[in-house]
């Protein structure tokens, strides 16, 4: 049977040219993984903001004029939120240090230890180490921060350069998007030319959809947490900036499973920050049974009430299943992107699997209908 | 030494219209656009060149927009070329096809075959969507010049009908 020995010698060939790509992939990884970064970070901000730039110029009729003010106008917010946030925090932390000296620190953070390790079942308090308490933690804390601030002032630095980078990358897409994508398609065969298109298309539609779903989700976890606090804060928890807190679990929130935890620590932190040396935030109860010192159950019980809210009834009800990936496809994808890329990995691992998703259903359709191309 | 800041300046304002525009105004799906418009749409279709022999699409493949021959011969056959092909039409420049694809997601109807070398424009469903979102008032003039060709084509196809069944029914009638 000459035709199937040809296609054997082929499957070979075809599966020895993928080593040798996936080997030489593997080598060049580290010097071009930034610039792969870069660019998907780009591409993706090209994607959320490509809507509001066709938009905008549907009334003003000018691309470049389009993409300078909807530039412009996303710099202002992420400008005015982190400017406000950092000169907000600081006058927290001032006020903070202002309030407590070191000595009521160190006393308070001893008393917090004790009570907690009385909270605890025997079994698991013999398993904390006794020589040490958390103040002596926390000094030692600070100490590794201080040492390592040569090498924080580089990581800054490498952001900065990669930020600037990905803006410039972002706004030249947003203007030459269709442009790009026209010439893209140009180097499709003819045979493959419409079949391209459409995978083009679809990916294009996946990621969006997954994008503005995503963002979706994430504004409606931030006004019902700002919400939440702020009922918190009715009954005394004495919590501020909570809009802030609000817009960071709802970021935070953009990284499924791990997210939402995530999104927890300021409030814990302003709670603890704004309550200390506060007997009476300290003897908190839940529900009048349960301590929670700080209101810190309080807090977790709220995000896990606005995530149970978000997830089974926001989430479906306005985004439907925008990328419909089975949750232990989620799990797996996030933990792989976790372990080659860490956080950001995990952020992208979702919209990656959907665009492979995307992929692998185009080449099944190619492949039924192979004989007709 | 001859001065180069005036030509430079007034670069391109004695450019004619290009080969892609001239082709996309002879097809009524563009009919009364502006220049503007032409030059937007310029911008948007895609360029594809096909050998003599070459098929642009075959029958029952999945259907993503509509061609218009720029230079060339396209010929639009239906069954195979083994047997049973019947030629329904034989396109020359400035004729398009395939323009059903715009409004459905059927697969296509028939075979479309260069049989000489073939310079084609493509416009898509993807780029009329994409155009939708920038410039929905072009979007409008092509999908009502579309609908007005449908429905020409649905008037004579209703007389072609019409007089075939009065031809059965005279053929009946004479036969009684």
């Amino acid at each position: 049977m000459p035709a199937q020995q040809t296609d054997y010698f082929q499957l070979i060939y075809r599966l020895f040219l993928g080593l040798i790509s996936a080997g030489f992939l593997w080598i060049i990884w580290p010097y071009i993984s930034n610039v792969v970064l870069i660019l998907v970070f780009a591409f993706l901000f090209t994607t959320v903001l490509l809507s509001s730039v066709d938009a905008l110029e549907k009334r003003i009729h000018s691309r470049g004029l389009s993409v300078f003010i909807v530039t412009i106008g996303v710099l202002a917010g992420i400008g005015i939120f982190i400017g406000s946030f950092i000169s907000q925090l600081s006058a927290q932390a001032s006020d903070f240090s202002s309030r407590v000296d070191p000595t009521t620190l160190t006393t308070e953070f001893k008393n917090i230890g004790e009570r907690f390790i009385t909270a605890l079942p025997g079994f698991a308090a013999n398993m904390i180490p006794t020589g040490g308490d958390f103040a002596s933690t926390l000094t030692g804390f600070v100490e590794t921060v201080v040492n390592n601030l040569a090498s924080l002032a580089g990581a800054v630095g490498n952001f900065v350069l990669n930020a600037a980078m990905i803006l410039i990358f972002t706004i030249i897409l947003l203007a030459e998007y269709h442009g790009f994508r026209k010439s893209l398609v140009g180097y499709i065969s003819n045979k493959y030319f419409e079949i391209g298109l459409r995978l083009i298309f679809n990916i294009e539609k996946s990621v969006s959809s997954y994008l503005r779903g995503q963002f979706l989700s994430a504004a409606s976890v931030a006004l019902m947490s700002v919400i939440g606090l702020g009922i918190l804060n009715l009954s005394g928890a004495n919590l501020t900036l909570i809009v802030f807190i609000g817009i960071i679990a709802g970021l935070a929130n953009l990284i499924p499973l791990v997210g939402p935890f995530v999104g927890m620590v300021p409030a814990i932190l302003i709670a603890f920050m704004n309550n200390i040396g506060n007997e009476v935030a300290l003897s908190h109860l839940l529900f009048g049974a349960v301590p929670s010192p700080f209101f810190i159950l309080d807090i977790i019980l709220m995000f896990i009430i606005v995530q149970q809210i978000e997830g089974n009834l926001i989430t479906p009800t306005l985004v439907g299943k925008s990328v419909g990936l089975h949750p232990m496809i989620v799990m797996i994808a996030l933990i792989i992107g976790g372990t080659i890329l860490g956080p950001l990995g995990m952020l992208f691992a979702v919209p990656a699997t959907g665009v492979l998703k995307v992929i692998g259903q185009e080449v099944a359709f190619v492949r039924r209908n192979a004989h007709l191309l | 030494m001859k001065n180069a800041l005036w030509p430079n300046l007034f670069r391109g304002w004695d450019r004619t219209e290009s080969e892609t525009v001239y082709t996309l105004k002879q097809v009524p799906v563009f009919k009364d656009f502006s220049k503007k418009e032409f030059t937007e749409l310029e911008k948007l279709v895609h360029h594809r060149t096909y050998a003599s022999g070459d098929f642009v699409f075959k029958n029952r493949a999945p259907g993503e927009g509509m061609y218009v021959i720029m230079k060339g011969t396209i010929k639009i056959t239906i069954g195979t070329r083994s047997g049973n092909e019947q030629v329904l039409a034989e396109l020359e420049e400035g004729d398009f096809f395939g323009e059903l694809a715009l409004f459905d997601n059927e697969p296509r109807s028939a075979n479309a075959l260069a049989i000489a070398d073939s310079k084609l424009i493509g416009f898509f469903t993807a780029d009329l969507l994409s155009l939708q979102d920038r410039n929905p008032q072009m979007t409008n003039k092509i999908l009502m010049n579309l609908g007005s060709m449908l429905g020409e084509r649905l008037r004579n196809t209703n007389n072609l009908l019409f007089e075939a069944q009065t031809k059965s029914n005279d053929d009946a009638g004479t036969a009684d």
